[in-house]
């Protein structure tokens, strides 16, 4: 065999495989992008669409007037929806902050091997596979003012019954502690795996050199899981900034619509008064918020990546 | 289990009084939580089993006869069963098993493929796809269901199980390619260079080599996109109206004359945490990988 032969041969091989590759990639990603393409990319340019009209899917044969940016400028200089993201902001960073305080504590203690961990695991990760609606109702339930059993706990620690779910702020606390209970279980899960990927000889050298608890802690446990918990935190930051499921169950939005976050308002207008248009207003604002929000996230994250 | 702060602290001869009382002062912290954590599913399991008169009393009762009438009324059988606020929950727990089953094993599927290719092979806007599959999982339901709402009316998938099984690939196929994607980058890239040395097809690689190596990946994966095919409820609610409910949207409606039927809603809600605590503690061990999207799998 000569040696152009081989050359040729290799250059064959080598070109079948390249298109073989090709094949493969458009074989394997083009059902995902179809799909991703028609349920997410369709319905954005149509909501952009539609948040230039006056129109409303309970009467179509009304037609669709265009009214430009109106939808817009009306709902940009209408406080109550100020008072919505402002509801929303509180809710989410309270939310994450003791997501994260709490999930990372626990997590923490949570890497050591003892026995029954699997079991105690487990076990503590149940609120996150409740049904949200659920979880909404279960704890409406125990807010109950009269018959409740968390005011039968604070009446019998001797504080006075709160009325949790018909005022603003005990609503708002009502709706941290609901969420806090069925997502902290989620920053565990993370947190634990995180810490558990930390190669056991860095603790042994770290202790070698009679670095401290606390040392440890903030500067080699929390360092080297950073990327995860930052996973952590965008998920967790995304998933309460569009939370429904949970108001709709726990406080209907109420008292008044004092927790009515963005997500619910686009709900309501779209489902309850069939405002269409409007609706697809406010629904690209909070959409253009999440895509912001998360780009920046992303490209940190990215960063992060590089840097361990 | 006892209370330990740190492994370095563990292993010190002499333990301060200090010491002491902060491991003291974390195990009563872990026990807060634990409580904070496990009571309200107690309390889901108990009231279950509660009758109207004894939900309602007060003090709340822990020692009572039990009432199986929440759970009668789930699975559509005895006395419960044909009362005014029980027709249909059975059907919507058989519409919930479809949906979620059928929706889950196709976007496992899907991601699967898609997660091998971002894994292995350098294409252009790979960055941009990726980054698009994330953006999904990022979309608030209420905003996309404005449009749904109309597409599917004209589609004909207004509250039909084909309608909701569609979603439920939209709505995890973004996550599964992530997950995988990190699977498939914890397997050498060896494995399929030696098959193709051999003389095998990368096909042949990837169904018989590469895929029996992340089974347990492909298990994790299809754990978590059940529990949020199972548990979703803004667009089953907003996109079925009678035949295709899903549980969760069922019960959200369960209040009849009486008011919410609470019996029934804790009933439905340890019908529904069983299958996914069951499938949890299976692939635990493989949860704790996918989760992190392989950053850890890069060290």
């Amino acid at each position: 065999m000569t040696a152009a032969a081989t050359t040729h041969e290799t250059r064959q091989a080598e070109l079948k495989k390249r298109s073989s590759g090709r094949l493969m990639i458009f074989g394997f990603l083009s059902p995902t992008l179809a799909i991703l393409l028609f349920m997410v990319a369709y319905p954005f340019f149509s909501l952009v669409y539609y948040s230039f009209f006056n129109f409303s899917a309970l009467r179509p044969e009304a037609g669709m007037k265009p009214i430009g940016f109106k939808n817009y400028a009306f709902l940009l200089s209408d406080p109550e929806l100020w008072d919505r993201f402002v509801f929303t902001g509180k809710f989410v960073f309270l939310c994450v902050a003791l997501q994260m305080l709490i999930g990372i504590f626990v997590g923490y203690q949570l890497q050591k091997n003892f026995r029954g961990r699997d079991l105690v695991f487990t076990l503590l990760m149940m609120p996150m596979m409740l049904s949200p609606v659920v979880v909404g109702f279960l704890w409406r339930y125990m807010f109950n003012s009269e018959w409740g059993v968390i005011n039968f706990l604070v009446s019998s620690a001797g504080f006075p019954k709160i009325d949790w779910l018909g005022q603003t702020n005990a609503a708002l606390w009502a709706a941290v502690i609901a969420d806090t209970w069925m997502w902290t279980p989620f920053i565990i899960l993370l947190a634990t795996a995180a810490f558990r990927g930390i190669p056991e000889t860095i603790y042994e050298s770290a202790e070698v050199d009679g670095a401290s608890a606390a040392y440890t802690f903030f500067r080699i446990t929390l360092p080297m899981s950073a990327p995860v918990l930052f996973i952590a935190l965008i998920l967790r930051l995304i998933d309460s900034f569009k939370q429904y499921d949970l108001f709709f169950a726990l406080t209907g939005g109420g008292p008044g619509s004092s927790t009515m976050t963005v997500s619910f308002a686009v709900a309501k207008t779209a489902f309850s008064y069939f405002y269409t248009g409007e609706a697809s207003a406010l629904a690209v604002i909070l959409l253009l918020i999440i895509i912001g929000l998360s780009m920046i996230l992303v490209r940190h994250l990215g960063k992060m990546g590089e840097k361990y | 289990m006892v209370p330990r702060i740190d492994r370095a602290v563990m292993t010190r001869s002499k333990t301060s009084a200090i010491d002491h009382a902060g491991r003291w002062l974390l195990f009563g912290l872990l026990i807060v939580y634990t409580l904070y954590n496990l009571g309200p599913i107690f309390w889901l399991i108990i009231s279950s089993l509660k009758s109207r008169m004894d939900l309602f009393a007060m003090p709340p009762k822990l020692i009572f006869t039990p009432d199986f009438s929440g759970y009668q009324s789930v699975f559509g059988v005895g006395a419960a069963a044909g009362t005014a606020s029980a027709v249909g929950v059975f059907d919507s727990l058989v519409n919930s098993v479809i949906v979620s089953v059928t929706g889950t094993a196709l976007a496992v599927f899907l991601g699967t493929l898609a997660g091998y290719v971002c894994s292995r092979f350098n294409f252009l806007g790979k960055g941009d796809f990726m980054f698009f599959v994330l953006s999904t999982r990022m979309l608030p339901p209420v905003a996309v269901l404005v449009f749904y709402h109309l597409m599917f009316a004209r589609l004909g998938l207004a509250d039909t199980r084909t309608g909701l099984i569609l979603v439920a690939i939209f709505a995890n196929v973004g996550l599964a390619t992530w997950i995988m994607k990190g699977f498939f980058d914890g397997v050498p890239k060896e494995v399929e260079q030696i098959a193709i040395v051999n003389g095998y097809t990368r096909m042949y690689a990837f169904t018989k080599l590469v895929l029996p190596m992340v089974k347990g990946g492909i298990a994790a994966t299809a754990g978590f996109c059940f529990i949020f095919a199972w548990n979703e409820f803004a667009f089953a609610s907003i996109l079925t109206t009678t035949q295709a409910k899903t549980l969760p949207v069922k019960i959200s409606a369960a209040s009849g004359a009486t008011g919410i039927e609470w019996t029934q809603i804790c009933a439905a809600g340890v019908v529904l945490i069983v299958p996914v605590l069951i499938f949890f503690y299976l692939i635990r061990k493989h949860l704790l990988m996918g989760m992190t999207f392989g950053v850890l799998g890069r060290r």
